[in-house]
């Protein structure tokens, strides 16, 4: 069995990022796998701009950022070996794999990196009622369709759940000559970017229903229309609320799962809460030498920030490879009020410099303080001006605070 | 003139099909939907049942029986899975109790080997069986089978030994000429002496066209929840609480935990009647009806010991179908007086995937032993086909990649499909002509992510396979196309 000092499973910006990462810090031997025949991940049907605003400083199209980061990997020599699906990782670490030039092989990683991406919530996990004909379809499918495929999905569209990836396709049908006819949210803010709310939806004068839901599906063959309803304050749908909208589309933007089939196979631990790994300061999971970050970790907003991640992941998995990274002793993080997710789960009491952290907000709080509480004693505060759960929230604390606590550190917001 | 016409290719269609294949004799298969098994069987609970409780002496209990022990032997010889894994149906208080004895009789009298056990008497069965439950009835010969998978291998079959069949072509009436009968469709007129009505939802049309005796059909639709494999591992004999009778006569199993053979975990499921006879939706009344009987009864089931709330965020998806609910409350089978060489299948609900086969031996014999029709002698029992990518081992996998590397292309990877599966099922007789009917020969689509990631693949290689532009690719056939237009291109001479 052949034997990789770094096998990274995922060449999109998490994976891609941390090979550049890990050769920077002077790993030889790295060896990304990647299903699809290209690099670049979820990025080569992002045809819209934003991207790369902190990492290049530049706004970039995802497609070029893509392009950037695999240069990068390019320019550094790294392997990739694209259409390699990796079926397994075992908990020593053997990755099984297999292309059609090679067939199915093994091979024994002394470190991984998990950067496998994410995939959406489909019509089944929401249960929504009704007509189970063509025509409904999430938000990214749509995405490839169009941008790879040169296809539309359909003409009257509405859109279920303000995720980035739905606002954006709001846009971008609108530009390719489809009406859409609504965007419907459940909860009472959006889950997007403030920015997509504003050059997506409302520079187009489409419709946005807060507090809705699509509670019926209708159509023979193909959907006809939908029926949306208000809901109650506990996501209920209120009856007599109902209002038929004619569409032959219903867009499915309600949220993004990381894809940890392969860690669970590694029996590497989950949290229910970010579905991904729980892991360290050092983004190592529950097995030593494993290593996970971008959307596969938690969901992220923008991809300078999985990127960064990525970057992270992979000096980190250099340090492990030189031994720097001990099994040391660590103190939970648990998500208090307002917080949701909170990543890092543990921090390590050894080492020095800062630690990141993130989460998602569980509301909108307007004007607040980021409290970490260290054996429940506010160590720290962090002022920020809004939050809102459609944008993730970091911020980088002291390890030297920190590394105090004995029982656990608690991360929770003040209003 | 054909020798006999199916109309109808569900589980009794297809059953059927491939038994009249055995002789010499021309058959045709009139199918309006899209595929084979595009109704009542691809919408159930997917058990085999042991036959213990029909009512004794009726056809539902003869051919349950029968068709139960025919399964081992035909999945093997179709290479479709099937497990025997056994069904506990449970009791909470001493009223289902006294139920679970009455079904016991029944079992009796139907010679199905049922057992009334004690609560200690479970749980040497099912150690993990949950709380609040005092005992039930345990039936060893229960088993699981993917329906459609087995109908789609009995028409494989069925076409491989000679059956021709045409789909998306609707039967629209029969009318007596000499020597047979005219049956009208969307697809042309075709003449035949035999006609086998298994036309599920619709059997009542066609036997009243032709019969004065007649009856109708109540389709009464049924939902399913299903949960990720993930959750499969605690799960292992099915699971159902005793039955209460429908205020609309009859009953149903009741609310139960299915292990599929597929390794996920279906639960339902309602059963209400409705109007339409293709009603496959998923209700809010229905959903919710099973969402909430789970909630609410969850910690009866084993699965509760490791899963201890219903596991919402685990469900990947639901479905619906309808029963062909007959006003006779039996199966109708066989010519009525008035109409010979026109063999009903109809009525066939619950328990009607267990009881095909058998149903279709005896109907087949109607025709081949009136008219003396001899065995085909080069009649070929089984299928050509390789075992599913996921189920292979490491060496399997190895040689089949070796023989054709489109097998290390996974296409579904949630199901871990690969895309020398999806030729396959495309290229096999009966082939698949839609996305769905690729989903259901190979499970592309079936799993966590609901087809996001490899539907616009699955689209791909069909057009390939079939040279078909994608704006002609349809989900299931009819006006279900999934493109509808080109994206936005520069016209020409529209200079910008």
């Amino acid at each position: 069995m052949r034997t990789v000092d770094l096998v990274i499973i995922g060449g999109g910006s998490a994976g891609l990022s941390a090979a550049v990462g890990a050769r920077k810090q002077g790993v030889e031997d790295i060896l990304v796998l990647e299903r699809s025949p290209y690099l670049g991940g979820i990025l080569r049907q992002c045809i819209h701009n934003g991207f790369g605003v902190h990492k290049y400083k530049e706004d970039l199209t995802g497609v070029e950022f893509a392009k950037r980061i695999a240069d990068e990997a390019r320019a550094l020599n790294i392997t990739c070996m694209c259409e390699t699906f990796a079926l397994s990782i075992s908990p020593e670490k053997v990755v099984t794999a297999m292309n059609p030039s090679s067939g199915l092989f093994t091979i024994q990683a002394r470190a991984i990196i998990l950067a496998m991406g994410c995939r959406e919530r489909s019509r089944g996990a929401l249960m929504i009622p009704g007509s189970r004909c063509a025509g409904v379809i999430t938000a990214g499918t749509a995405q490839r369709y169009l941008n790879l495929e040169g296809y539309l999905p359909g003409k009257r569209i509405v859109i279920l759940g303000s995720g980035d990836i739905g606002l954006i396709m709001a846009r971008q049908f609108t530009v390719e000559g489809a009406k859409v006819e609504r965007v419907v949210e459940i909860m009472p803010y959006s889950s997007g970017l403030a920015r997509n709310i504003s050059q997506c939806i409302e520079d187009f004068d489409i419709p946005i229903s807060y507090s809705s839901t699509v509670t019926q599906i209708k159509g023979h063959g193909r959907v006809s229309s939908v029926v949306v309803s208000k809901v109650d304050e506990k996501r209920r749908p209120i009856p007599g609320t109902e209002f038929e909208i004619p569409c032959d589309t219903l867009l499915i933007s309600a949220g993004l799962i990381p894809e940890n089939e392969l860690s669970k196979s590694a029996g590497i631990e989950l949290s229910p809460v970010t579905k991904g790994a729980v892991v360290d300061d050092y983004l190592m999971t529950s097995l030593p030498g494993v290593f996970s970050c971008g959307n596969v970790l938690h969901v992220h907003d923008l991809v300078d920030h999985v990127s960064a991640e990525g970057t992270q992941a992979g000096a980190n998995a250099a340090r492990y490879l030189r031994g720097e990274v001990e099994t040391s002793e660590t103190v939970p993080v648990e998500s208090g009020f307002g917080v949701n997710g909170a990543v890092p789960q543990k921090v390590r009491r050894a080492g020095t410099g800062k630690v990141d952290f993130m989460f998602r907000p569980r509301d909108k709080f307007p004007a607040c303080r980021i409290c970490v509480d260290v054996d429940g004693v506010c160590a720290a505060t962090y002022h920020r001006p809004v939050l809102t759960p459609g944008e993730m929230c970091s911020f980088s604390v002291d390890r030297s605070v920190l590394a105090k606590a004995k029982e656990k550190i608690a991360v929770r917001v003040e209003v | 003139m054909w020798d006999a016409i199916v109309i109808g290719a569900g589980i009794s269609g297809c059953s059927t099909a491939r038994e009249l294949s055995r002789y010499q004799l021309k058959t045709l298969v009139l199918e309006k939907g899209h595929d084979v098994s595009a109704g009542t069987t691809r919408g159930n609970s997917a058990t085999v049942h042991a036959g213990y409780d029909p009512d004794p002496g009726s056809y539902k209990a003869i051919y349950n029986v029968r068709g139960s022990r025919m399964y081992p032997d035909l999945c093997a010889e179709l290479q479709v899975p099937y497990v025997k894994n056994g069904m506990i149906v449970f009791a909470v208080n001493e009223a289902q109790m006294e139920e679970v004895r009455r079904l016991k009789e029944k079992g009796d009298s139907n010679h199905v080997e049922t057992k009334v056990c004690t609560r200690e008497d479970l749980l040497e069965i099912e150690p993990d069986m949950g709380e609040g439950v005092i005992g039930g009835l345990w039936i060893p010969d229960s088993g699981m089978v993917c329906p459609y998978n087995l109908a789609i291998a009995l028409a494989e079959n069925a076409a491989r030994n000679g059956v021709e069949f045409r789909l998306s072509t609707e039967a629209q009436s029969i009318e007596k000429i000499q020597g047979g009968w005219l049956v009208r469709t969307s697809g042309g007129d075709f003449e035949t002496r035999y006609i086998f009505n298994c036309a599920g939802t619709y059997a009542d049309k066609f036997n009243n066209m032709v019969s004065k005796d007649v009856f109708h059909i109540i389709p009464r639709e049924g939902q399913h929840l299903i949960v990720d494999r993930d959750l499969a591992k605690y799960t292992k004999t099915t699971i159902c609480q005793t039955p209460e009778p429908l205020p609309t006569g009859g009953h149903t199993k009741g609310m139960g935990l299915m292990p599929s053979v597929d390794g996920t975990i279906i639960l339902g499921c309602n059963a209400d009647d409705v109007d339409d006879p293709d009603f496959s939706d998923n209700t809010r009344e229905g959903l919710d009806k099973i969402v909430n009987y789970f909630e609410k009864n969850w910690k009866h089931f084993p699965i509760s010991r490791h899963v201890p709330q219903f596991p919402r965020d685990a469900v990947i998806t639901a479905y619906g179908g309808s029963r062909a609910h007959p006003d006779r409350d039996d199966f109708i089978l066989g010519e009525p007086e008035d109409a010979p060489c026109f063999i009903n299948l109809a009525g066939i609900e619950s328990p009607g995937v267990t009881a095909a086969p058998a149903i279709a031996e005896d109907m087949v014999k109607i025709l081949v032993e009136r008219e003396g029709t001899p065995l085909k002698a080069d009649y070929k029992p089984g299928r050509e086909i390789k075992a599913p990518f996921r189920t292979m081992t490491m060496e399997e996998r190895q040689k089949a990649i070796e023989e054709d590397p489109d097998y290390a292309k996974i296409v579904c990877r949630c199901e871990q499909v690969t895309e020398a599966e999806i030729r396959d099922a495309i290229r096999r007789p009966v082939g698949a002509r839609s996305v769905s009917a690729v989903k259901m020969r190979t499970r592309a689509g079936m799993g966590r992510c609901q087809g996001g990631f490899c539907s616009p693949r699955v689209l791909q290689i069909l057009c390939e396979e079939l040279g078909k532009e994608p704006l002609e690719i349809t989900q299931s056939g009819g006006h279900s196309n999934i493109l509808v237009d080109h994206a936005c291109q520069p016209k020409e001479g529209n200079e910008q």
